[in-house]
């Protein structure tokens, strides 16, 4: 028997077998919706690549073979943690799904607002569907594990925030040689933050000698939204070695150095300056960028350099209606200070933001059986590789190995390889159940840093200050 | 007694509707207000703690400061407002080609939901992107950066709410000018009386009542803006145009501090009727009393 044959003969089978799988799957879907025929599902979540994928895709899909109708309500960061927080603190039970950001779990969690979806399915066996399987999730997943070990949100989008660089702009021998001229250093995607400014000033300075539209960095610095606490708090304060926030959860919430937090060290007033001094250097509009506004600073390619989410890579990279920089977008790690990369590969620390979000069932919604089977849907190894190259995120490991998100890591410049192999060394938000509370308490001051009206070592002194005032208040540190 | 009956029948409808959409939610702010509040708190129960939320209020620098801007903000654009709508309504008097498209243009902001208006706003603003920027630098070489400057900032919400709300203004004096009896101004005319001496004299006495009832619902209108602020500047830069309502969103929804917020939402209603009450004693009772 030639291989050949040999081949196609398990290729027919596996085909075959594939097939069986799929119908068998559609016959579960559409016996476990004949008992929901008229129920109309809900969620609210914020209007992003991978959520519209659901609103846009999967929900039709979903409606299609169990005749269970889908509204995904896609909304603003601010206005759907807004309806959601409201809907299940009153009770009201208007949705029956909700984004949960990993930063908010634990709130939600400590308020009991989420359905233990691992013992709902353990109780309920003809809920279970045949292609859904906990233990397919990437450790991403354990974010959204209660105390026991249960899942309380079907993960659906994962992604690091990622240093974005144009290649055109650093493969061009006359920006090379410029940039060799006037440093004396070759242009390289940076690794330090000394690098990484001598990278941004110079491409500053070249947009302004040839009058282009052209800075050395995105700054995502808004003056009036948590956006910019954010890249600061998530983003660039670790790069320094400040983790959680500066705040120590192990000795009694102390956030100033005084009483053993970092919030104010030195390394977190080097981490200020230094992405002040970025902001300043940064397209104009960086003082009014959240993260949407950065990567389309980034698409328009009005920056040689920046961090960027990583769910915006993949139309960056890919989709010539929106983005000026397809084909010319490569991705490295973020620029460290010496000993954070050890630190990180040690588990004592993180190199970035590791960000990401599931769907959850409140307690709340009045069909949570039906809500039960679209989070299943969602959650299935089958609909990833399709959501995968549509928006870059990973929450299934095998997802990597697919051919389709392969060639869209190569579009990528290696990118969902990153994800792969150095994920482990970002975080996601530290588990504080106080995360909003906290954050619109010192907001304000940052804010005030942001626009000069306090410098940044005070503004700093009086953010930890606060913060351990806030959390006396709160009743979390005593 | 039996029409008095029917009055009461016919009028419960909406007493019923005002009590549990107005009132009963009232009432339970004022309760709110009196806890301490916060569901993401380690206790994340009501407790009851007299009044130390209204004694916070007083000393909340934060609060005092949101109190100085929304007063400058409510002054300037509804005097702002106010003028330029009588000098429209003034204008939509008279017979003009292209009137009717004008008065129709004039009118589209009014029926935009304020997110919408943050929105535009927003687009034509952005620093370096955004056609107020570009146009105000290529004209006059001046740099719009409300994410930057706070008088920048503060002077573009005043006018995206001049933008958004001087039609009102301009068809609530349209129709109390169109209402205006012609004889007084045909006598002033034959007593020789100027244009001023008319509308100081004349036409003003007359329209007082329609100025005034506007500049009430302008003022309350104002003193609660929220919605289109959140979207162009989200508060900022900094604290610059944090308003009442903008400081009262942050507080009670991001922050969750339901018995603080509710102590503020009760503080700010009391001022806006102070306010009113204080336009209405120097403005309207002198004139009923002479009357």
């Amino acid at each position: 028997m030639s291989f050949a044959f040999r081949l196609g003969v398990s290729a027919l089978a596996l085909s075959i077998a594939a097939g069986s799988a799929f119908a068998q799957d559609d016959d579960f879907w559409a016996k476990a919706g004949e008992k929901f025929q008229g129920v109309t599902l809900r969620g609210v979540t914020e209007a992003t690549p991978p959520s519209n994928y659901i609103s846009d895709v999967l929900a039709p899909e979903f409606e299609e073979k169990t005749g269970i109708r889908v509204e995904i309500e896609t909304t603003s960061w601010d206005q759907m943690y807004d309806k959601a927080i409201k809907d299940m603190e009153a009770g009201t039970g208007i949705y029956d799904m909700v984004y949960i950001e990993q930063d908010i779990v634990y709130a939600y969690l400590a308020r009991n607002f989420l359905v233990d979806v691992t013992k709902s399915l353990a109780d309920n066996p003809d809920l279970k569907a045949p292609g859904f399987d906990e233990a397919a999730f990437t450790t991403f997943a354990d974010y959204f594990r209660g105390e026991n070990g249960d899942l309380y949100g079907i993960p659906m989008e994962a992604f690091i925030k990622i240093y974005l660089y144009r290649t055109d702009l650093f493969n061009d021998p006359e920006v090379q040689a410029a940039f060799k001229e006037a440093t004396g250093n070759e242009l390289k995607p940076a690794t330090t933050h000394e690098e990484y400014t001598q990278i941004a000033e110079f491409f500053t300075k070249w947009g302004e000698d040839h009058d282009m539209d052209l800075w050395g960095t995105t700054a995502q610095a808004h003056t009036g939204h948590p956006a910019s606490w954010y890249e600061y708090v998530e983003t660039v304060a670790p790069t320094f070695g400040v983790y959680g926030w500066g705040i120590d959860p192990d000795n009694n919430y102390a956030a100033t150095v005084e009483n053993g937090g970092t919030m104010n060290s030195d390394k977190a007033k080097a981490a200020l300056k230094w992405w002040l001094h970025m902001r300043d250097i940064a397209p104009p509009e960086s003082v009014q960028s959240t993260w949407t506004e950065v990567a389309t600073t980034f698409a328009a390619g009005r920056a040689a350099q920046g961090l960027v989410y990583g769910e915006n890579a993949a139309w960056i990279a890919s989709d010539d209606s929106k983005s000026r920089v397809v084909g010319n977008v490569g991705v490295a790690l973020p620029p460290l200070e010496d000993g954070v990369m050890a630190e990180a590969e040690a588990g004592d620390g993180y190199i970035g933001y590791y960000d990401g979000g599931a769907f959850g069932l409140p307690v709340t919604s009045k069909n949570q059986d039906a809500a039960l089977l679209f989070l299943q849907y969602i959650g299935q190894e089958s609909v990833q590789p399709g959501w995968a190259v549509a928006a870059p995120r990973i929450t299934h490991t095998a997802t990597y190995d697919d051919p389709g998100v392969q060639e869209m890591n190569d579009e990528l410049g290696g990118y969902y390889d990153m994800l792969r192999e150095d994920g482990k060394l970002f975080a996601g938000a530290p588990p504080y159940p106080f995360h909003a509370q906290l954050r619109e308490a010192i907001a304000p001051i940052f804010y005030d840093i942001l626009t000069g009206k306090i410098d940044p070592d005070s503004g700093l002194d009086q953010m930890a200050e606060k913060t351990e005032q806030e959390l006396t208040d709160l009743g979390y540190r005593q | 007694m039996h029409s008095n009956k029917l009055g009461w029948l016919l009028l419960a409808p909406t007493l019923l509707v005002l009590f549990f959409f107005g009132v009963l939610p009232f009432i339970y702010v004022v309760y709110v207000s009196f806890h301490q509040w916060n569901p993401f708190a380690v206790n994340p129960d009501m407790v009851f703690n007299w009044a130390e939320n209204y004694r916070r209020v007083v000393f909340d620098t934060q609060f005092l400061a949101s109190l100085g801007v929304t007063a400058a903000f409510v002054f300037f654009a509804v005097i702002s407002e106010l003028i330029l709508g009588y000098l429209l309504a003034q204008a939509f008097m008279k017979d003009f080609p292209g009137k009717a498209i004008f008065r129709t243009i004039h009118t589209l902001p009014l029926i935009m939901a304020p997110i919408i208006v943050g929105s535009i706003w927003k687009l034509m603003t952005t620093p370096s992107i955004g056609i107020i920027p570009n146009l105000l630098d290529s004209w006059f070489g001046y740099d719009l950066n409300i994410g930057q400057s706070a008088i920048a900032a503060f002077i573009t919400t005043v006018v995206m709410d001049i933008w958004h709300w001087t039609p009102l203004v301009t068809l609530t004096l349209i129709a109390a000018l169109v209402s205006l009896p012609p004889d007084p101004f045909e006598q002033a005319q034959i007593d020789g009386a100027n244009k001023r001496q008319i509308f100081w004299h004349i036409t003003l006495p007359m329209i007082r009542p329609a100025i005034l009832a506007t500049v009430f619902i302008r003022l309350m209108d104002a003193l609660r803006t929220v919605d289109e602020v959140l979207m162009l500047t989200g508060g900022g830069p900094g604290s610059a145009t944090r308003y009442v309502g903008v400081h009262i969103f942050k507080e009670v929804f991001p922050r969750t501090n339901y018995g603080y917020g509710s102590a503020i939402s009760v503080i700010v209603l009391y001022l806006t009727i102070v306010v009113c009450w204080l336009l209405y004693v120097g403005l309207i009772a002198p004139r009923n009393k002479k009357g």
